[in-house]
């Protein structure tokens, strides 16, 4: 997991909809094929530091497993930031791909 | 913004966030599980989530405050000597404080302290704090800055009926007042009703002097008393806790308009002149004026003032002003002179006592400090244990210096109980005023948890970082902090010494004149408005009255008694050097009287005008090789700006007949001239004790005149009243130096019997090897010379550079004198050998065999 794409993914992945935290890694590994796996280390962190923020906010709902737990969805400030990482990314990106291809 | 107030409801909401976090990473384990995977340590992931909040340090606090507390709690006796030692120190500190709090930051129980202002006379050539009534009363009428002015002058009644004149304070109608006072009895005095000149003469009586001689009698009021012969009706009782404007009470007071009434023939209020006694003033500034505004409209006034009496006011006259609503603003009592005025004593003395309780503080850390390191060795384990587990050296400093604010947490407490009881009793023996209340107040507080966080910096950091190092085994931190504390408290010791030995020398050196069996008498003419002729008069038939007296040896006048509180300084300059000059105006009789001798040539004789007697240091300092007899120099100039000549006729000797302190004092004396006889004294040497021709001699100073009342005093009397400062000062510095000399050798014993115990095995292996008994104590010893040795040369040079403050206090003593330093140190260094020997001699009882077998 290249450094600080974690945050990118967890706030493109809520756009969809609110999830519990393993759903969000579970949603991760599949959509990636199974090639970026979410520690349970850096998830919960990466959560609170994103909670601190105020960019998710979390509210209690019912699992699959009807089981109370709580579900992180975006906030409108997290919908900002999530513009914001997105356009970063893709110029980051970009930059790197004109180096690979031209140097 | 919004961030620190998210972080903010963590804070409150701390453990249902955390338990909200488990349950969601327990479910998140039970998802993982049912799919096969395993999940790391719940435990340290939700630490590590926690710390993204940032409150993890809170935790960590209250963690080693809890270890802290239970590890004091397991050893009392360490706890109990640690608060104890750090008690005295910082106590001593809190109490020094507690002090300078009361008397320069609080203000006096007096309404709106801030606007008051104290104002005193100011010009290049002269300063008087006290100016002219006539001048008070212009000021009053034409200030627009203040709203009220103030005025007040102090004297001595004679009530019928008391043996003792009592304290009085005139002052102006609007006293009570504009200070807001209110009375305990009765009511205060009025501006509308007591002001105007016919109004009937009335006093209000202070707290204490109701107490003392009306038994607290509620009747009182209404009662009349005579004061200085003349009745006066009392109207009420002051309250107890009220200050007036200085810090001594006076037994009453009386309107300042009614001063000619009890002193007859005063010219108070109508004296312009610049030699009369004055009244002290203070103003009340109005809204919104600044001090410089009222002191620049003052200006402005003062010269007008000078433009209608030319020569009353001086040139450039300024009236600069003091905050009048402390302590502070009393203490320039009666002061006049020419030249620059001289600089607060305040200052200097207040950095000489706070550097004195530093040292104490000094010492007490230094004590705790080897104590500490000490009990690092018996944590060995513990330290040991925890680096194994992963404490990092920060980890393990924060911890061990926690404890140490811990302790300096309690010994703040116990020192803030300590000082205060200490600055109540001194308060209490000074006899100083009831509204001055010892009770710490928010800034002592401050103050107090302030110095036990330095306490704790200076006796807790280096031997945590020690300790956290494994280190302490180190002899060099050790070696530094017995060095500390002998120098501390052999600077204390050496100045303890300085101050006892400047009392001694005070006592029994002769000043240079005879007190013993004088008596002097205080008629103050000058107040009662006496004109020269009168007072000559008056004065003959005294002085012939007093010779005829049995028990009476000689009688003579003099302008400044000697031991009493006038003084009158000069600065005289010849051939270009100036020096201060005490100056007496007296009559031939003088020298007999006083017994001082004459070195050369004559005394003085009647019509000696331009005659003048300089004492030894005088002549020494200006003519130091010549013949001094003959000699002219000038003391002024006249009217006309002529300077003033005057021939030396005699050398006298080394006495200090005021300043006996002052080892720089040198005197002067003329013949009285008519216009000083109002304002002298008239001294009489008796041939038996003086005691015997009290009561005779008060009886005839009195039959004189019925409205004058003499003060009759014993010059020994006013000798011992002279010493009582020095007596106080060397008792307290006394104390303290014993104090921290105790601490420091409790401290040495503390750290020489550690060392024994250290090195039991290696002892046990030289004595089984042969070595003596001399050998065994010189080795165990030989760490501690070093610092002994240079704590003892810093403290004798910290001594020599602190007393350079305590040169007008020592009485001639030089600030250097070898007699003190020897005997301080030795003594210093007799107790340290005593201290240091005696657990060294258990260095000798140990057995080889046990010490070899207990590894």
């Amino acid at each position: 997991m290249p450094v600080g794409t974690l945050v990118l993914l967890i706030l493109r992945v809520l756009r969809s909809g609110p999830l519990h935290g393993y759903a969000i890694a579970q949603r991760i590994l599949t959509l990636s094929s199974d090639v970026l796996r979410v520690e349970e280390g850096s998830l919960y962190p990466a959560l609170q530091r994103m909670l601190l923020k105020g960019w998710v906010s979390a509210e209690w709902g019912i699992s699959e497993t009807n089981r109370k737990v709580r579900f992180y969805q975006l906030t409108p400030e997290g919908r900002q930031q999530l513009e914001t990482e997105l356009s970063d990314y893709d110029r980051v990106n970009a930059a790197v791909q004109a180096v690979l291809r031209l140097a | 913004m919004s961030e620190l107030l998210r972080r903010l409801h963590y804070l409150l909401h701390r453990r249902r966030l955390d338990a909200e976090l488990a349950n969601d990473m327990e479910f998140h384990r039970e998802m993982a599980a049912r799919d096969g995977r395993r999940l790391g340590n719940t435990l340290r992931l939700r630490e590590e989530a926690r710390e993204a909040w940032g409150w993890m340090w809170i935790d960590r606090l209250a963690q080693d405050l809890r270890y802290a507390a239970r590890l004091l709690r397991r050893s009392p006796g360490f706890t109990m000597a640690a608060v104890l030692t750090l008690a005295i120190g910082i106590g001593a500190n809190v109490a020094a404080f507690g002090f300078f709090d009361l008397i320069v930051l609080r203000p006096l129980p007096v309404r709106e302290p801030e606007t008051l202002l104290r104002f005193t006379r100011h010009s290049p050539e002269a300063y008087a704090s006290t100016l002219p009534y006539p001048a008070v009363a212009f000021y009053r009428e034409h200030s627009r800055s203040l709203s009220a002015v103030l005025a007040l002058d102090s004297g001595k009644l004679a009530m019928e009926g008391d043996q003792n004149r009592l304290d009085a304070h005139f002052v102006s109608a609007n006293f009570f007042q504009e200070l807001g006072a209110a009375p305990r009895l009765g009511r205060l005095l009025d501006p509308a009703r007591d002001e105007p000149a016919n109004a009937e003469p009335v006093v209000v009586l202070g707290h204490g002097f109701w107490q003392r001689r009306f038994g607290a009698d509620p009747l009182v009021i209404g009662k009349t008393i005579r004061l200085n012969g003349k009745p006066a009706a009392v109207i009420g009782v002051a309250s107890s806790d009220f200050s007036g404007l200085s810090l001594d009470e006076p037994d009453l007071w009386a309107p300042l308009t009614r001063q000619p009434y009890f002193v007859s023939g005063s010219h108070l209020l109508t004296d312009w002149s610049n030699d009369g006694s004055g009244v002290r003033m203070w103003g009340r500034l109005q809204p919104g004026q600044t001090s410089q505004a009222a002191e620049e409209e003052l200006r402005a006034l003062a010269a007008a003032l000078r433009r209608q009496h030319p020569n009353v006011t001086w040139k450039d006259e300024s009236l600069p002003s003091q905050p009048g609503g402390y302590a502070t603003g009393s203490m320039t009592g009666t002061r006049r002179g020419t030249g620059p005025a001289p600089a607060s004593e305040l200052y200097p003395v207040a950095a000489l006592i706070g550097t004195l309780v530093l040292l104490i503080l000094a010492v007490s850390c230094s004590n705790l400090g080897s104590l500490l390191l000490a009990r690092g060795v018996a944590r060995e384990r513990e330290i040991m244990v925890r680096v194994a587990v992963g404490a990092g050296r920060t980890r393990l400093i924060r911890q061990l210096f926690t404890e140490s604010l811990l302790l300096a947490l309690l010994g703040s407490l116990a020192g803030l109980a300590l000082g205060y009881v200490v600055l109540r009793n001194m308060l209490a023996l000074t006899g100083a005023p009831p509204w001055l209340d010892a009770t710490p107040n928010g800034r002592v507080i401050l103050f107090a948890i302030g110095v036990g966080f330095l306490a704790a910096i200076l006796f807790g950091l280096m031997p945590a970082w020690q300790v956290a190092r494994q280190r302490h085994r180190a002899t060099l931190m050790r070696q530094i902090l017995v060095g500390a504390q002998i120098a501390a408290s052999c600077v204390l010791l050496i100045v303890a010494g300085l101050l006892v030995r400047a009392l001694d020398h005070a006592l029994s050196t002769h000043p240079g004149f005879e007190y013993q069996q004088v008596i002097s008498i205080d008629p103050g003419l000058a107040t009662h408005g006496y004109s020269p002729a009168q007072a000559r008069t008056y004065l003959d038939t005294l002085q012939s009255r007093l010779r005829e007296l049995p028990g009476i040896a000689s009688v003579c006048l003099t302008s400044t008694p000697p031991l009493g509180n006038r003084m009158m300084v000069s600065r005289i300059e010849i051939d270009g050097r100036t020096i201060s000059v005490h100056i007496n105006r007296v009559t031939p009789p003088f020298f007999e009287t006083m017994k001082i001798p004459l070195l050369r040539g004559r005394s003085l004789q009647p019509g000696d005008a331009r005659s003048i007697i300089v004492s030894e240091p005088f002549a020494r300092f200006h003519w130091p090789a010549e013949n001094p007899l003959g000699k002219q120099f000038s003391t002024g100039v006249d009217a006309a700006g002529a300077p003033v000549n005057h021939t030396v006729v005699g050398v006298s000797g080394r006495e200090r007949l005021v300043a006996l302190k002052d080892p720089e004092a040198v005197e002067m004396y003329q013949l009285a001239q008519p216009a000083d006889l109002a304002s002298l004294v008239v001294l009489a040497k008796t041939s038996g004790p003086p005691e015997d021709v009290a009561a005779a001699v008060t009886r005839i100073a009195r039959s004189g005149d019925p409205t004058i009342f003499p003060e009759v005093q014993l010059l020994k009397n006013s000798f011992r009243r002279k010493l009582r400062d020095a007596e106080g000062s060397a008792l307290v510095v006394g104390l303290f130096g014993l104090i921290s000399h105790l601490l420091a050798c409790l401290g040495i014993v503390g750290v020489v019997a550690f060392a024994v115990s250290q090195r039991t095995k290696e002892i046990g292996i030289r004595m089984a090897l042969g070595a003596t008994p001399a050998h065994v104590l010189s080795v165990v010893l030989r760490h501690f010379s070093r610092p002994v040795v240079v704590g003892l040369a810093l403290g004798v040079g910290g001594a020599a550079a602190l007393s350079q403050l305590l040169r007008r206090e020592l009485y001639g003593i030089s600030h250097l004198d070898p007699v003190s330093y020897l005997a301080a140190v030795a003594a210093f260094a007799v107790t340290v050998a005593v201290a240091a020997l005696l657990p060294a001699r258990r260095a000798l009882r140990v057995d080889p065999v046990n010490a070899l077998r207990n590894e």
